[in-house]
C-alpha cells in the first residue's frame, strides 16, 4: 500500500480540500498517513493560535533586577555570614529577592578577597565552580549594599546529587553541609511530581533514614540538620518524590542521590 | 547580529512586498545559546531581552495572579542560568528550553494553589476551583510554533499567516498576493514542514519527552 502524497496531506490538513473516497479509505486504514495528517492539523491549529504572539509586551524592569539579585544570592550562598547565624534562617523563606535577604547576604564589592580566602580553605570542585561565577556577577550588577565582610562559612561535607533510578538524567543537584549545621541544596531539572519533594539522610549500611525537610520549588534550599547528626553514618543525601498520602515514610521513589564526603 | 526578537516580530502587513529578500533567514540563536551555556552574562541579558516576554506570556496566560506570573518569569531565568550546564543545544532551542523550565514553574505554581484550594475544601467542602487559564502545554506549543513562524523566510511566513489568520484558501492567497498558485502551494508546504519539525523538537505535547502531570491541568 503506497502512502498518500505528502503535499496532498498538507493540503488536506489545512482544509484546502476534502479527501476523496480513495483518500478517505486510505486514511482510515493507514496509521502512518493518519498520524501525519493529525500532526499537520495540530500544527496548523497551533499556527492559527499564534496571532498576537508576535507583539508581546516585555516584562517590567523589576523582573530583571530580581533575576540578577536572586542569581547573585544563589551563587554566593556558601559565603553566608558566620557570626550572625540567624541570618541563614532567612534563606529558606527568603529565596525571593526584595525581602532583604540578598542585600544582607551579599557583599559584591568585597567578594573577591573574601572568596579567595574561602576557596583556599574549601578547595572543592564546588567551590571552584562558584568562584568561577564571581566575576560574572560583578559585571551583572556592581551596585548593591556592602555590609561588613563576614568570615566564610565552612563546608564540612558536600555531595553531587545525581539522577537516581528512572529519574530523567538531566536532573541533578548538589548538597553541602555548612558548619552551622545547615544543609544547602542546589537543584536543577527535578522532574514534575504529583506531590512534593522531600530530603532525607540515609545510612547506607542499614538503610535507616530520617527526613531533613520538604523542598519548595526554589532551586536553592537551606534546611537545618539535627544537632550532632552523624554524617559519617548518614552519608547519603536523597531527594524523593512524595505523595499527599498522610504517610510520613519514604515513598521509595528516590529522584536524586549523592554521598557526602568531607 | 541577531535580527531582534524572533517572537517579537512585526505582524504581517499587506503592503510589504512578498518577494522582498530576507536578510537572515535564521537569526543566529546558536551563538547566543552557546554563550549562554558558557556562562557569558551578556548572553543571559540577551536571552532575557529576546525571550523574557515569551516566558512572561506563558505565565500570565496560565496563572491568574499577575505577580505570580512575574515571579515565575524571574525564577525561570534564574533556574536557567544556574542550570545552564544542563542545556543541550542538540536537543532543542534555547527558547524551547526556557519555555520547558517556565512550564514546570507554572505547573508547580498551579499545583501549589490547587493544594491551598484542597486545604480550604476539606474545611468548607467547596467544589474544586476551576483552572483559570489555558493549558500550559498548549501555550508553550503555540509559542514554539510562533517562534518558528517568525524565523521562516518571509514568503513562507506571509503565506502561512494568510492561511492561518485570515483563513484564506491557497487560490485566494494567490489572488491577494499576486504570487502564482504553484508558488503559494510550495511556500505553504515548506513552511508547514518547518513548523512541524520545530514543534516535534521543542513542543511539549509532541514527542517522547516526559509529559506533564494530569493533576496540574
Amino acid at each position: 500500500m503506497s502512502h498518500l502524497d505528502h503535499d496532498r496531506l498538507v493540503f488536506l490538513a489545512l482544509g484546502e480540500s476534502e479527501a476523496d473516497t480513495t483518500e478517505s479509505t486510505h486514511l482510515g486504514a493507514c496509521a502512518h498517513c493518519r498520524t501525519e495528517m493529525d500532526t499537520l492539523q495540530h500544527v496548523a491549529g497551533l499556527g492559527a493560535g499564534t496571532q498576537g504572539l508576535h507583539d508581546l509586551p516585555d516584562p517590567p524592569e523589576h523582573v530583571w533586577q530580581d533575576i540578577v539579585a536572586e542569581i547573585r544570592a544563589a551563587e554566593t550562598l556558601p559565603a553566608l555570614p558566620g557570626p550572625r547565624a540567624e541570618r541563614s534562617d532567612e534563606r529558606p523563606s527568603g529565596d525571593r529577592p526584595g525581602d532583604g535577604a540578598g542585600g544582607v547576604l551579599l557583599a559584591p564589592s568585597r567578594r573577591r578577597g573574601r572568596w579567595s580566602r574561602w576557596a583556599a580553605t574549601a578547595a572543592t570542585a564546588a567551590a571552584a565552580a562558584v568562584v568561577g561565577v564571581v566575576g560574572t556577577l560583578v559585571v551583572l550588577d556592581g551596585t548593591g549594599p556592602t555590609p561588613e565582610p563576614a568570615p566564610p562559612r565552612v563546608v564540612l561535607a558536600s555531595a553531587p546529587l545525581k539522577a537516581y533510578g528512572a529519574t530523567p538524567p538531566d536532573a541533578n543537584g548538589e548538597a553541602r553541609v555548612f558548619d552551622n549545621g545547615r544543609l544547602h541544596l542546589h537543584l536543577a531539572n527535578l522532574p514534575d511530581v504529583p506531590g512534593y519533594y522531600e530530603v532525607w539522610l540515609i545510612n547506607p549500611r542499614n538503610m535507616q533514614m530520617f527526613s531533613v525537610g520538604v523542598l519548595g520549588d526554589a532551586t536553592d534550599e537551606l534546611l537545618p540538620l539535627p544537632p550532632n547528626v552523624d554524617l559519617e553514618a548518614y552519608s547519603v543525601v536523597d531527594v524523593s518524590a512524595e505523595a499527599y498520602d498522610n504517610n510520613t515514610a519514604h515513598s521509595g521513589k528516590s529522584l536524586l542521590r549523592g554521598t557526602l564526603t568531607g | 547580529m541577531a535580527v531582534g526578537v524572533t517572537v517579537g516580530h512585526a505582524p504581517w502587513k499587506a503592503s510589504r512586498p512578498v518577494t522582498a529578500a530576507r536578510q537572515e533567514p535564521y537569526p543566529p540563536e546558536d551563538d547566543l545559546a552557546a554563550r549562554f551555556r558558557a556562562g557569558d552574562e551578556q548572553a543571559l541579558r540577551e536571552a532575557y531581552d529576546r525571550y523574557g516576554r515569551v516566558v512572561l506570556h506563558l505565565a500570565t496566560s496560565t496563572l491568574a495572579n499577575r505577580s505570580d506570573a512575574e515571579d515565575v518569569t524571574q525564577t525561570t531565568f534564574v533556574a536557567a542560568w544556574l542550570g545552564r550546564d544542563t542545556f543541550d543545544p542538540e536537543k532543542g532551542s534555547l527558547v524551547g528550553w526556557l519555555l520547558g523550565i517556565g512550564r514546570r514553574k507554572v505547573i508547580d505554581r498551579l499545583r501549589a494553589s490547587a493544594r491551598e484550594t484542597r486545604v480550604v475544601e476539606t474545611v468548607r467542602q467547596l467544589p474544586e476551583t476551576a483552572r483559570t487559564g489555558p493549558d500550559p502545554d498548549t501555550v508553550v506549543d503555540r509559542l514554539v510554533v510562533a517562534d518558528e513562524l517568525a524565523r521562516l523566510p518571509d514568503d513562507q511566513r506571509r503565506m502561512l499567516e494568510l492561511a492561518f489568520f485570515d483563513d484564506l484558501t491557497h487560490q485566494q492567497i494567490a489572488t491577494v498576493t499576486g504570487v502564482p498558485l504553484g508558488t503559494v502551494k510550495s511556500h505553504i508546504r515548506r513552511g508547514m514542514a518547518s513548523l512541524k519539525r520545530r514543534w516535534e523538537v521543542d513542543g511539549v505535547t509532541s514527542g517522547p519527552r516526559p509529559a506533564g502531570l494530569p493533576g496540574a491541568r
